[in-house]
């Protein structure tokens, strides 16, 4: 990676006296990781551009806006150092709380028309439950540094696991599954990279899988009839039902969620190898791709760009991670190191359940592709969690680096 | 193919790409590990006791985590979770990996299959109508054109706009209450776009093209409609056309593509050989969005107009026919019953081959008024009992008793039983007819038409004076030599001769909606009648009524034309109005064959005794003779009058030409209009002399418009004045 000779370089003692002596400002910037982002950022803005083209009721330059009220973001967050947040656990499982059951405030939260309760109004819509997301990574990242990558001890292991599931307990009530497994997986990448026990995670893993059946099970006995032969089931909802089952048998279901799959489906099979150009789709620029520029936001690329458009963006996905990792894997701290992890397997997440569910790999849930998808809540988000990444980079790598090496020599 | 690979090749370089820099980036910390290998124990104690230590501070009261990384410093906490490292490591490959995987699989190898789709969804072809061929005469003349007409159309959410309403019918001259009806209704399907108007003038057209902004979701389309110069001419054999029914789209018939914006023909000609008449569809592929709208026209290709029919209907003969009855029934403004009868068909066919060179059934009605659907106006009119079903073809649909028509065929078979003609002897049968007739002592006697009696009286005298007492005698013989009455004969003898010339059966003429008619036999008799046995049994006199025609026996014009063309050749010809067709090339690519329906086997001595009877009544019967006289016409003819009960007599007339070489029978019936010989004759007359001269060459090829009916009879019509005047 272009970034690795970089931080060689800075490892030669006589460097080392330079950088120490240099203004703090130009030694401190990840080139490589701001050039990815940049990259990322302009090619994500690209995709959404060519998506809102047929759309009115998406506005570009909201999307724009939304990128540089988050540039700002990133790096107000860049420069605050993140271990002010290690002792505050209590205060960001209340903040989450908070942000997360406040669309439920009368007057002030909405269902913007979606089904859902997860917006709220404040002069314009913006999603909380997405802003929580930071608050989450920074919760489970603050809960787990207490363990200093052990944690062995059966009691504290399922105090834990209860807190962490608060967050997700909170965003159901609205109800948006598609949130709340990013919650959880942002947990689970924290308990397994802090260090829990592996039997643990193991028993874990079994008691949700029994958990989910067990709904399944009640529900079979809490359904009830609607009218003549149709049911609605109490705790999953019919429609998370379908989307089930239309990822289970694809191309037979031909409701809503099959068709939308299906033409998703053909919007990304069509683009080929070098897509149809950008600006000359049919399948989204005609309509046939249901909500273009925020779920199914991957089609636009692939049908436009085609396969190799397609590997451009999981590439840069890729170097994102990959240099986000080593980030994390230098943080000289555990709560900076669990910070990154835990953004890092967020974005995992998010990018694995968007584009598989484009491609048929995923059941269907509504989960924004980060950089790409229109949506100026996720933007922020995105540059918040950014801006976290520099910090931890800031804080602990490039001034953790300074020990590390005094230590050695 | 070869790209497949290659790209392949090119993902798998990447997913291995993304691996071996998982890898690097472990083995860039491997070095430093292993440089750490030497003090391992080392390391590992320092580790420990630090971690020990930092339990400890959290234990002690929760001293800052920061410190105890602090502390801790010697080392990245991540080098405790190697292997958690590499799992996520390989979490991330598997994502990526899986993801461009089934990426290449979607865009690479199966890319044609959605490409596809994606095409499908993308071009939707629209139809356009393709004009119908004409329909033309025999020499080409064409009865049924095409037009173009303007026509105005509104989307249904115009009905809302009352402003818009209001210039909308102010501009068509078509009141604002009608406008808002028109757009109202949704018969066509709740998205189509309304009729607001049709045969608009160019001049409207251009004032709502030129003020598109003040008629928003107007549009004007020029549409083929069809066109009809000669009126309701032959109305009945053409048929008229009408948009697709529902029915008529799931039930196409192989061959045809009918779309839902097609007319297609309902009845006639235009119904039987809608196939020939149709055309081919015009299409535009165009683009679509999701909402279905059209974005852009990828390709065009026009409509193909469908074949020309031509009919075996001799244009000039044709209007001579339907004008003559439209004289002979209503000849003051149309008013059914200002001249003779309430109705009249009349039918004429080439012997040789079953061409129906005229078929006219008045009362008639204007296609015209259909196009774009029946209006309810004239539905209604049509639909009351002082119109007489203008819509009826009664050539081929009117059923009447076949009166003395009837007694050229059951005199023949009379003839063929040895009931009549020559006895065992050599010697000519004789009956002597006294007026009334009373063979099965009921005392209640049989009458014939002349109640003064014809006297002595031989078969040929029979038929030319259509004396009834002599078929009453046939009759009686067939009756007494039934099984049933203990004799030999089938108890359908006579019915079998009768069935044999095509009666009560179809003739299989080339349009829809022929009647069957109907010969009365013991066993038809017990099942009509099965709820009141008294009437259900067959009696003698049943068959007297049967010989004359009269009594159950329902025929239509049509099928007596087609008997006599039998008697005149010996051959049942399939009726027919189809000649050829003409493609669009104006070539002719299907040419009618005619057909032989059956060749009754009778003996040829008697058909001769018959053909001779029916020359004597052409040629002795003053009334008809004089007729004949007048145009100079060798036929052969019979007349017939089927009496009712409760209204006039129908009165028949039927007739064929040349007499020695049979060249076209004429049959015509006036419904309640009286006397065979008084009223129907000279129609049948003067019809045959029309269709010798066109065979001639010489007929006045002057033709117009004809009238459809007004659906309207005179006040107080009683036909039954009509009646009594019988004279066959």
């Amino acid at each position: 990676m272009a970034g690795l000779p970089q931080i060689q370089s800075i490892k030669t003692p006589d460097k080392m006296v330079v950088n120490a002596t240099r203004p703090r400002r130009f030694s401190r910037v990840p080139l490589p990781f701001l050039i990815v982002i940049a990259l990322l950022v302009a090619y994500g803005l690209l995709i959404c551009y060519a998506a809102v083209q047929n759309d009115p009721d998406y506005s570009f330059s909201r999307q724009a806006l939304g990128v540089a009220v988050g540039i700002v973001f990133m790096l107000g967050i860049w420069h605050v150092d993140y271990q002010r947040f290690a002792n505050m656990s209590t205060i960001l499982l209340v903040i989450n709380v908070v942000l997360i059951l406040s669309p439920h405030i009368p007057g002030l939260g909405t269902d913007a028309g979606m089904g859902a309760q997860s917006w709220i109004n404040v002069g314009m819509q913006i999603q909380p439950g997405e802003f929580a997301k930071v608050t989450v990574v920074l919760f489970v990242a603050s809960i787990m540094a207490k363990y200093h990558g052990k944690l062995d001890d059966p009691r504290e292991y399922c105090k834990v696991l209860a807190l962490m599931l608060i967050p997700f307990l909170c965003i159901m009530t609205q109800p948006d599954l598609g949130t709340g497994l990013v919650y959880l997986f942002i947990s689970a990448v924290g308990l397994i990279m802090g260090g829990a026990r592996p039997k643990y995670l193991v028993i874990t893993l079994i008691a949700g899988i029994c958990a989910i059946v067990a709904v399944f099970i009640v529900d079979e006995f809490l359904k009830y009839e609607t009218s003549p032969g149709v049911y609605e089931y109490r705790l999953l909802k019919n429609y998370q039902r379908n989307r089930l089952l239309v990822f289970l048998n694809q191309g037979e279901n031909l409701s809503d969620e099959g068709y939308n799959l299906q033409q998703a489906q053909i919007a990304i099979g069509s683009g080929g190898l070098f897509g149809k150009g950008l600006f000359n789709t049919s399948q989204s620029a005609l309509g046939y791709l249901p909500e273009a520029p925020t779920d199914f936001v991957f089609c636009v690329l692939a049908e436009g760009l085609g396969f190799f458009g397609a590997l451009v963006l999981l590439g840069l996905y890729a170097a994102l991670i990959l240099i986000s990792v080593r980030i994390a894997r230098s943080s000289n701290d555990l709560f900076g190191m669990l910070i990154v992890l835990c953004v890092v397997g967020m974005w995992l997440f998010q990018i694995l359940e968007n584009i598989g569910m484009d491609c048929g790999l995923m059941p269907i849930t509504g989960i924004p592709l980060p950089f790409v998808s229109y949506g100026s809540s996720f933007m922020l988000v995105n540059f918040m969690m950014l801006g976290l990444i520099a910090s931890v980079w800031h804080h602990s790598v490039s001034g953790g680096k300074k020990g590390s090496y005094a230590n050695t020599h | 193919m070869l790209l497949a690979i290659i790209t392949a090749i090119i993902a798998a370089l990447i997913i291995v790409g993304i691996v071996v820099a998982v890898f690097i980036l472990r083995s860039r910390r491997a070095p430093k590990t292993g440089a750490a290998a030497g003090k391992r124990v080392q390391t590992l104690e320092t580790v420990g006791v630090s971690s020990s230590l930092a339990s400890k501070d959290a234990s002690n009261g929760g001293t800052e985590v920061h410190a105890s990384s602090g502390q801790t410093s010697v080392k990245n906490p991540a080098d405790n979770l190697k292997s958690r490292f590499t799992a996520l490591g390989i979490f991330a490959g598997v994502v990526f990996g899986s993801l461009t995987v089934k990426l290449w699989s979607m865009q690479v190898l199966s890319s044609s299959s959605y490409a596809r789709d994606a095409e499908e969804n993308r071009f939707t072809t629209v139809y356009t109508p393709a004009p119908r061929g004409y329909i033309c005469d025999s020499s080409g003349i064409p009865l049924v054109k095409n037009r173009t007409s303007l026509t105005v159309l509104a989307e249904p959410s115009v009905a809302e706009n009352r402003d818009l309403l209001v210039r909308l019918s102010a501009v068509l001259g078509v009141p604002l209450n009608v406008v808002r009806q028109r757009i109202q209704d949704a018969s066509a399907g709740a998205q189509s776009q309304r009729t607001v108007a049709s045969d608009v003038k160019l001049r409207d057209v251009a004032f709502i093209s030129e003020h598109a902004d003040a008629f928003p979701n107007i549009s004007v389309q020029t549409r083929t409609v069809r066109d009809y110069p000669f009126g309701a001419l032959a109305a009945h054999v053409l048929g008229y056309v009408g948009s697709v029914s529902e029915d008529e789209l799931n039930n196409q018939p192989e061959g045809r593509d009918i779309k839902s914006i097609d007319d297609v023909g309902k009845s006639g000609v235009e119904a039987t050989y809608d196939s020939l008449l149709a055309g081919d569809h015009g299409q535009r592929r165009v683009v679509v969005d999701a909402q279905g709208e059209v974005k852009e026209v990828a390709s065009e290709t026009q409509p193909t107009k469908g074949s020309d029919v031509y009919l075996t209907i001799n244009g000039p003969l044709q209007y001579y026919c339907d004008r003559r009855l439209a004289d002979l029934v209503a000849p003051d403004r149309g008013m059914i019953g200002s001249g003779k009868g309430v109705a009249a068909a009349v039918v004429a066919m080439d012997v040789r081959d079953g061409s129906i060179v005229a078929m006219a059934s008045y009362p008639t009605y204007d296609p015209e008024k259909f196009i774009g659907g029946i209006p309810q106006d004239i539905w209604d009119l049509y639909n009351t009992e002082e119109s007489h079903a203008p819509l009826n073809n009664r050539c081929v649909s009117g059923l009447y008793a076949a009166a003395s028509t009837y007694k050229a065929v059951t005199g023949l078979a009379g003839l063929e039983y040895g009931f009549a003609g020559k006895d065992a002897q050599g010697k000519e049968m004789t009956w002597d007819c006294e007026g009334s007739w009373d063979g099965f002592d009921t005392g209640v006697p049989q009458k014939c038409w002349l109640h003064s009696g014809h006297g002595k009286q031989t078969f040929r005298d029979g038929i030319v004076n259509s004396c009834d007492v002599v078929f009453y005698n046939i009759a009686k013989d067939f009756f007494d030599h039934s099984k049933s009455e203990g004799g030999n004969l089938s108890d359908t003898a006579l019915q079998e001769v009768i069935q044999k010339y095509n009666f009560g059966k179809l003739t299989g003429i080339d349009i829809a909606g022929e009647e069957e008619g109907r010969v009365p036999t013991p066993e038809w008799k017990a099942e009509y009648w099965r709820n009141v046995p008294a009437s259900a049994q067959w009696t003698g006199g049943d068959y007297t009524n049967m010989i004359i025609g009269q009594g159950d026996v329902q025929v239509t014009p049509l099928q007596v034309a087609v008997a006599y063309g039998a008697i005149a050749t010996g051959k049942l010809m399939k009726p027919h109005l189809f000649k050829e067709v003409h493609n669009a090339e104006g070539e002719v690519s299907v040419t009618y064959e005619p057909e032989v329906i059956g060749e009754p086997e009778v003996t040829l001595d008697h058909l001769n005794t018959v053909r001779d009877a029916l020359h004597g009544v052409a040629t002795e019967n003053e009334e008809v003779a004089k007729l004949f006289r007048k145009h100079k016409i060798d036929a052969a003819a019979k007349t017939g009058t089927a009496e009712h009960t409760d209204k006039g007599d129908d009165a028949w007339f039927v007739c064929y030409a040349p007499y020695e070489e049979p060249k076209y029978v004429v049959a015509c019936v006036v419904e309640q209009g009286g006397g065979g010989s008084a009223v129907a004759a000279p129609l049948g007359v003067d019809v045959m002399a029309k269709v010798l001269d066109m065979d001639a060459g010489e007929l006045d090829a002057t033709m117009g418009k004809i009238a459809g009916s007004t659906g309207k009879e005179v006040k107080d019509l009683d036909t039954a004045a009509a009646s009594g005047g019988r004279t066959d």
